[in-house]
């Protein structure tokens, strides 16, 4: 745990998970960031592969960017999806490792759980999972992972360096981070960084 | 961070304008904020 969080962290999730309730039932509201297939679109996804998606699938991605971008994901390997949402990310991840791997999502709002875990049934893929849970601490097991991936997750987590932590205990030795979120180029003032409703506004 | 967490061999994508046209564009201009992509290795 850091000695000093700049925000209280159980407050800053309440406020996530309010948001991310509104992004699973009503993804085409009016949000201060792009939703589903224009988003996916413009951080450049295969467009094949969205498309084969249904709608409830892609409805309700808010992502940053790409995080297949960097590196291919194998038939085989096992993932670990921090910030799920409802299952945008973990159901490319499922076509890309193939029945002989496995994708294990997480997520702290129930709403996008219920979304994803609808999706996945309805998809019939038995293996893709979605555990509830925090950045923090994640419910998989030490050196699980072969890959960790996650999309806009991170820069909304209170402990980063504790979410980090987390991410290198579930990877195995040789595993590898795909990540895709923010970053800032100019300096944000301290007391704008301590308001939580600026964290999603 | 990341470095300080332990992760060797990162990289990092070009800039993705992710706010670009969205409600949150003004605040992402003032502080130039852009989506990223990331890798970054734990040690064999």
């Amino acid at each position: 745990m850091t000695d000093e969080l700049m925000v209280d962290a159980e407050l800053l999730r309440a406020e996530v998970r309010q948001k991310y309730k509104e992004v699973a039932v009503d993804p085409h509201g009016d949000f201060h960031f792009h939703t589903g297939r224009p988003l996916a679109a413009r951080l450049g996804y295969d467009d094949p592969v969205v498309g084969a998606l249904p709608d409830v699938a892609v409805e309700s991605f808010a992502g940053i960017a790409n995080p297949f971008s960097l590196a291919p994901l194998v038939p085989g390997e096992r993932v670990v999806d921090i910030g799920s949402g409802a299952g945008f990310d973990s159901f490319i991840a499922a076509g890309l490792v193939g029945e002989t791997g496995a994708v294990v999502g997480i997520d702290m709002t129930s709403e996008m759980l219920d979304k994803s875990r609808s999706t996945a049934a309805d998809l019939g893929l038995s293996h893709v999972e979605f555990r509830e849970g925090l950045a923090e601490s994640l419910p998989v097991p030490d050196g699980w992972a072969d890959v960790v991936i996650t999309n806009g997750v991170l820069n909304l987590c209170a402990d980063k360096q504790a979410a980090f932590d987390e991410v290198m205990r579930v990877l195995r030795p040789g595993g590898r981070l795909q990540m895709a979120d923010i970053a800032n180029g100019n300096e944000v003032p301290e007391e704008a960084v301590r308001d939580i409703d600026l964290w999603t506004a | 961070m990341m470095r300080q967490t332990g992760f060797v061999d990162i990289d990092v994508g070009p800039a993705v304008d992710v706010f670009g046209g969205a409600g949150g564009e003004a605040n992402a201009r003032t502080f130039a904020v852009f989506g990223y992509a990331f890798i970054a290795h734990k040690l064999g």
